[in-house]
């Protein structure tokens, strides 16, 4: 019976107050769903990744690789089968395509005769005729060919590395036996000949896929193996590489599971908020049945389940709006996975439990955790005593000071464990969440002492209204605090990552300004923006090099090459007199690097490489190359941001020497004096029209268009920020609504006594415009200081680089008024809900 | 009460994450069914056809003539240990073009190929009752499999037939998988025979419905076959079915029984018999008698009078395969009962078909030989025809 009653206490009053409620649930909602958003993105890139790679590893265990991208001589294979009687082995040659609806395909090129142990989906429905020797031929999965409406024998335009082609759909593929049908709708199938053809690798293939049983006849092989193939052929663990590809784009996702955290924890204090308002509220309820004989710990659960409920409610909004947020967000993620490290396409969502279980239990614990308090506040009220408010209020001030010095303690804390985490970045983070916490401890000191030194100001200012709305600031901390400490946290965050974000945006473009020393630029397009070994046929290289009004021309080779510790991205260029301006040096002497440049064992090293491969100048690396490993001396550690993976950069005698690659990637060309460079350009794409559609951009087209993918990186950033302003912004507004109904009785006297429904609505603004000074004031050291954690700490540790940090006010005025515009605005409503109140009501209530 | 709340919130929750969940997975597929086998068989057009006489000459023609849709180099043997322990071999390389001549020419890619090479290799260990099939395919491109005149030489993988390293017309056999391998070497003891009219083997009424077709009926054969980690020094006798065409089979055609013996007193016999959809054998069956000095004398479908002595049920599938057979040919004085070494002697490979040692007991001779039996199961015919 007397539990019915506290149930039916609980939900009368959170009836009562539905917008408490629905705010409250809204808050939990937003923090949920940018938590389930960016991890259902994350999570649906990172699976389609992995099953469009086991779609093309099938069941190898093994698989023999070249010393670069450019992978292994065909003949290889054959001798493997012929002379060395290796029977479970596969031939494949991979690479990328553009659809004409610019989307890509992997194009998988198989023997199909080989393919029966690893990927028997492939040898199914196929006419080996029209397979093996049409050219152009193509399988593709059902599902993909009807989305596009084509039918076997139909034909399709493709571009690889912008040289077109007509494929014919030689027949679909079947999904039983492969292990994702999902993943399957984004390959092409073609034999290893046209797969050659295609991607213009004639006489290669990309890797042998092996099946090497485990035990000593395993061992034997391999050792057999590694002991018969040519220099630079290694073979590797199918898993490992996968991992390795995967492994590149970890730090872009911590980063942003990080971003989506900051949302719920602004959420938290939303709900803690709301939870120790109702508590506070309903003291004299809970005194009075406390008095009726209701224990502590019934009084304890009953407010730790009404938080369940709302965290309930709030994580279903939340996973719900989560499901449509990470639709959104998938897009942005995918793109920037695709301009920084690998191609991935994600058609579909991938919900797996782990997320939902993560979700729920972040709603539901955060929930509880913030409700913690309050239900241990509301057991604290004595049996017999009604106690007034002020009292509690009193109480908050009165322990604002030893908040501050926890914050203190733990900023301190947070602080050290920054110096002392080393290089992990999960660490980091945690120590970046306890300095957020201290300022939020801080906060309510900060509030009073302000509210303080703000009273006579507004006073003057304002008179009466201007003084109460100061003083109100105090009088009603219990609320007033952590509004202000969400909304602070919140903007401190927008300013953090915002200074963060344009800092490097500075630092890329000054780096680019010299980096980038000749007029024009040729590059093959490649799928992904900042790795791949795309590379210019020759004969369109030829045709640049000689078109007139070109003074000098410059290559650059970019091409993966395999390395003990994983693949690393090898880039070979001709020195010109200018290339030194283009290079900065953070470690070594650039003459002494530059003079021994050619020697063959000299090579430079970017700052990300360096810093994930822990490499000093005068330290050796080594590389496999085309006459097996090979050591190479870092003679120069450069600031370059185009890759988080790093670079190692060598030239290209150097490369000639242990690569029998003579391909390029791109070539930096030098107009003749008086040679217009627009002109140039123009007469450039002329030039090799309808041969390569090859990007071929002036010195300032580049630089713009490295900034747009830059920009185009951060669009998630932006939108997370966004999302955790939107959070504080309804705990601003649920901290107004609940003064309001706090101060009902006072504004009923202050409206007895004359007040007019103008000056009241004046009060609410004034205190609301106040509390987003406050927060905005308050939030810009804790955003300098989140600044300064994410590019000296988080950024180093993620990526490596060097970034200089950007002072422009722009950013810090920006969140100033963010803060007093969502302030007002969240004020609005209450406002003009307090001007209306009937004074003589709110009187008579009790 | 509160708990009801509670719960029920929860578990709306649990419901409602389900569905989503359910929703998000992919739905089931339906694959469309092709086999290999029927792929291979593919389309006539555009191909060589043996319509005419013509004149073979050596070592060209043990070369491939890729115009042709398909063309085998056939080995056949009974072997035995110094103690009388008898192997059975099959090794045939097939050569399958699966488009026709000047399709894809040009292409820049070597793996770019229309011939496709079959390999079946089988091993008959009569001792050990045990019957060994393999079967591979490679493209006869970069190396993998092909066939050359000169040094003459057919491969798939290691699976090797050549000339031996003093010359033709010798030859060497080789083919291994994990633990059964054969390395022979043949030396003919006759000359080359030729099949048919001059080498034009008729096989049906339809024009270019035939094959070229020679053979080396009797090889003086040594070597080692290896079983279990073991090799065995064998000698014997082999047999070798040289044919290339690109149609043979009439519409109403379902398979074939052929016979190839070699007896006590050096000569061979060649005989197949062509079953048509109704049961009988029909008339383009036929076959010769090569006397050890290499005189061939033709046998016509009358020649020869066949009857099945019993059947064998294939545990694979539907095929019921005949198991023993009279064989007679009044004209050579021949009365043969032929019997398998081993009732299970099926290649279950992508074509189905039973290739077989056989033991021949006759009145005055005896002899081994080798039985083919295609068309009697669920695969109606060899996608090649013969």
């Amino acid at each position: 019976m007397m539990k019915g009653l506290l149930g039916r206490a609980g939900r009368r009053y959170l009836r009562q107050h539905p917008w408490l409620l629905g705010l409250s649930v809204l808050g939990v909602a937003l923090g949920v769903a940018v938590v389930v958003g960016i991890d259902l993105a994350n999570g649906s890139a990172r699976r389609a990744f992995e099953r469009s790679a086991e779609t093309v590893t099938g069941r190898a265990t093994h698989q023999i690789i070249g010393a670069t991208g450019r992978g292994l001589d065909e003949a290889l294979y054959g001798r493997l089968r012929r002379e060395w009687g290796v029977r479970e082995a596969a031939p494949v040659v991979e690479g990328y395509v553009t659809g004409a609806d610019g989307r890509p395909f992997q194009v998988l090129g198989v023997d199909p005769f080989a393919e029966a142990p690893f990927r028997p989906y492939v040898a199914r429905g196929l006419d080996p005729g029209a397979f093996m020797a049409r050219p152009g031929t193509v399988l593709m999965a059902a599902s993909a060919a009807a989305r596009r409406g084509l039918a076997p024998g139909d034909t399709f335009a493709v571009r690889a590395e912008g040289v077109r082609h007509t494929l014919t759909v030689a027949g679909l593929l079947t999904t039983d036996g492969a292990p994702d049908a999902e993943a399957l709708s984004g390959l092409l199938v073609a034999d290893v000949g046209t797969a050659q053809e295609l991607l213009g690798r004639v006489g290669r293939l990309s890797r042998i896929d092996l099946r090497v049983p485990g035990g000593p006849a395993g061992e034997a092989l391999l050792a057999r193996l590694t002991a018969a193939l040519p220099g630079g052929v290694t073979v590797a663990r199918s898993a490992t590489r996968t991992r390795t590809v995967a492994q590149m784009s970890r730090a872009f996702e911590v980063n942003l599971t990080a971003l989506s955290l900051l949302a719920l924890v602004v959420g938290m204090f939303l709900i803690y908020n709301t939870m120790t308002f109702s508590v506070v509220q309903r003291r004299p309820l809970i005194g009075r049945l406390r008095a009726l004989g209701v224990t502590r710990r019934e009084v304890f659960f009953m407010v730790l389940g009404e938080a369940l409920l709302i965290g309930g409610a709030g994580t279903v909004v939340g996973g719900l709006l989560g499901l449509v947020l990470g639709n959104g967000l998938v897009h942005l993620v995918t793109r920037t996975i695709n301009d920084l490290y690998y191609v991935v396409t994600v058609r579909q969502l991938v919900l797996t439990p782990v997320i939902l279980l993560k979700g729920i239990g972040l709603g539901v614990g955060a929930t509880v955790l913030a409700a913690l308090a309050p239900a241990r506040e509301a057991t604290a009220a004595p049996a017999a005593a009604v106690l007034q408010r002020s009292q509690e209020e009193s109480r908050m001030r009165r322990r604002a000071p030893a908040l501050a010095l926890t914050g203190l303690g733990l900023g301190a804390l947070g602080a050290a464990s920054l110096a002392w985490a080393g290089q992990g970045l999960v660490q980091s983070y945690l120590a970046l969440f306890a300095v957020l916490m201290a300022f939020a401890l801080l906060t309510p000191a900060a509030v009073v002492g302000m509210a303080r030194g703000l009273t006579p100001v507004m006073g003057r200012a304002f008179g009466l209204p201007g003084r109460m709305a100061a003083r109100g600031l105090t009088a009603a901390l219990s609320r007033t605090g952590v509004a202000v400490a969400a909304l602070m946290i919140a903007l401190a965050a927008t300013i953090g990552v915002g200074v963060m974000v344009d800092s490097f945006r500075q630092t890329v473009s000054v780096w680019l300004g010299y980096a980038l020393q000749a007029d024009v630029y040729v590059q093959p397009p490649s799928l992904v923006v900042r790795q791949g070994d795309a590379w210019l046929r020759p004969e369109v290289v030829r045709r640049l090099i000689q078109t007139p009004g070109v003074a000098a021309a410059y290559s650059v080779r970019r091409v993966t090459v395999a390395a003990p510790d994983g693949p690393a991205q090898l880039v070979a260029i001709d020195a010109g007199p200018r290339t030194a301006a283009a290079f900065r040096f953070k470690q070594g002497k650039p003459a002494a690097a530059w003079a021994a440049f050619d020697d063959g064992s000299t090579v430079l090293v970017s700052e990300p490489y360096a810093f994930r491969h822990h490499l000093d100048v005068g330290d050796t690396l080594r590389l496999q190359s085309d006459r097996g490993l090979r050591a190479f001396v870092v003679r120069g550690v450069y600031y370059d941001y185009a890759s988080d993976q790093g670079v190692v950069l060598m030239s290209r005698a150097t490369y000639e020497r242990y690569y029998d690659d003579r391909e390029r990637s791109g070539l930096a060309l030098y107009a003749e004096p008086g040679v217009e460079v627009p002109v140039l350009v123009e007469r450039l794409r002329a030039r090799v029209a309808g041969l390569q559609s090859v990007f071929i951009r002036s010195n300032r087209a580049l630089r713009d268009a490295s900034l747009e993918v830059f920009d185009r990186t951060f669009t998630v950033t932006v939108v997370l920020r966004l999302l955790a302003v939107l959070v504080a912004f309804v705990g601003v507004m649920s901290a107004l609504m609940a003064l309001q109904l706090e101060q009902a009785r006072t504004v009923a006297v202050l409206r007895a006594n004359g007040m007019t429904p103008g000056q009241v609505g004046g009060l609410v603004t004034l205190q609301t415009g106040l509390m987003g000074l406050v927060a905005g004031v308050l939030s810009m050291p804790l955003g300098l200081a989140l600044a300064f954690l994410l590019i000296h700490v988080i950024n180093r540790r993620s990526f490596g680089w060097t970034m200089q940090m950007d002072l422009s006010p722009g950013v810090p005025a920006q969140a100033l008024l963010l803060a007093l515009v969502a302030a007002l605005l969240a004020g609005l409503y209450p406002a003009w809900r307090m001007a209306r109140a009937h004074p003589a009501r709110a009187l008579r209530e009790p | 009460m509160r708990l009801r709340w509670i719960i029920l919130t929860l578990l709306l929750l649990a419901c409602l994450f389900a569905g989503a969940y359910r929703l998000s997975r992919p739905a089931s597929p339906v694959p469309p069914p092709l086999t290999t086998a029927q792929a291979l068989a593919g389309d006539t057009v555009g191909y060589a056809r043996a319509l005419v006489v013509r004149p073979f000459r050596f070592p060209e023609d043990h070369g491939p003539h890729p115009d042709f849709k398909t063309e085998w180099w056939y080995f056949t043997g009974n072997v035995e240990t110094a103690e009388g322990r008898h192997f059975g071999y099959e090794l045939t390389l097939f050569r399958i073009a699966v488009a026709p001549p000047g399709t894809g020419d040009g292409r820049a890619s070597a793996w770019a190929t229309r011939q496709v090479y079959m390999g079946h290799f089988a091993l008959t260990d009569v001792e050990g009752r045990h019957f060994y099939p393999f079967e591979r395919f490679s493209r006869g491109a970069v190396g993998l499999a092909g066939a050359q005149a000169a040094p003459f030489r057919v491969w798939l993988e290691d699976w090797t037939v050549a000339e031996a390293p003093g010359g033709l017309p010798a030859l060497q056999l080789r083919a291994a998988t994990d633990d059964v391998g054969i390395d022979l070497h043949l030396r003919p003891l006759k000359p080359v025979v030729l099949q048919g009219d001059r080498g034009l083997d008729r096989k049906g009424a339809g024009a270019g419905n035939a094959s070229y077709y020679y053979s080396l009926t009797r090889l003086e054969t040594h070597g080692t076959v290896r079983l279990g980690g073991e090799d065995h020094a064998v000698r014997g006798l082999s047999w070798m079915d040289r044919e290339w065409s690109t149609s043979a089979l009439d519409g109403n055609q379902v398979g074939w029984d052929w016979f190839a013996l070699q007896l006590s007193d050096g000569r061979d016999l060649m005989f197949y018999r062509l079953r048509e959809r109704s049961g009988r054998a029909a008339p383009f069956s036929h076959g010769v008698v090569v006397d050890p000095d290499g005189t061939t004398r033709p046998l016509g479908p009358e020649a020869v009078a066949l009857t099945v002595g019993d059947h064998w049920q294939s545990p694979r599938g539907a095929a019921r395969y005949p198991s023993r057979w009279r064989l007679r040919v009044p004209s050579e004085g021949l009365d043969l009962d032929l019997a398998p070494l081993l009732a299970d002697q099926e290649l279950p490979g992508v074509v189905r078909y039973w290739e077989g040692a056989v033991r021949v007991t006759g009145q005055a001779v005896d002899g081994y030989g080798y039985v083919e039996m295609t068309g009697y199961g669920d695969n109606p015919a060899l996608p090649v025809p013969e």
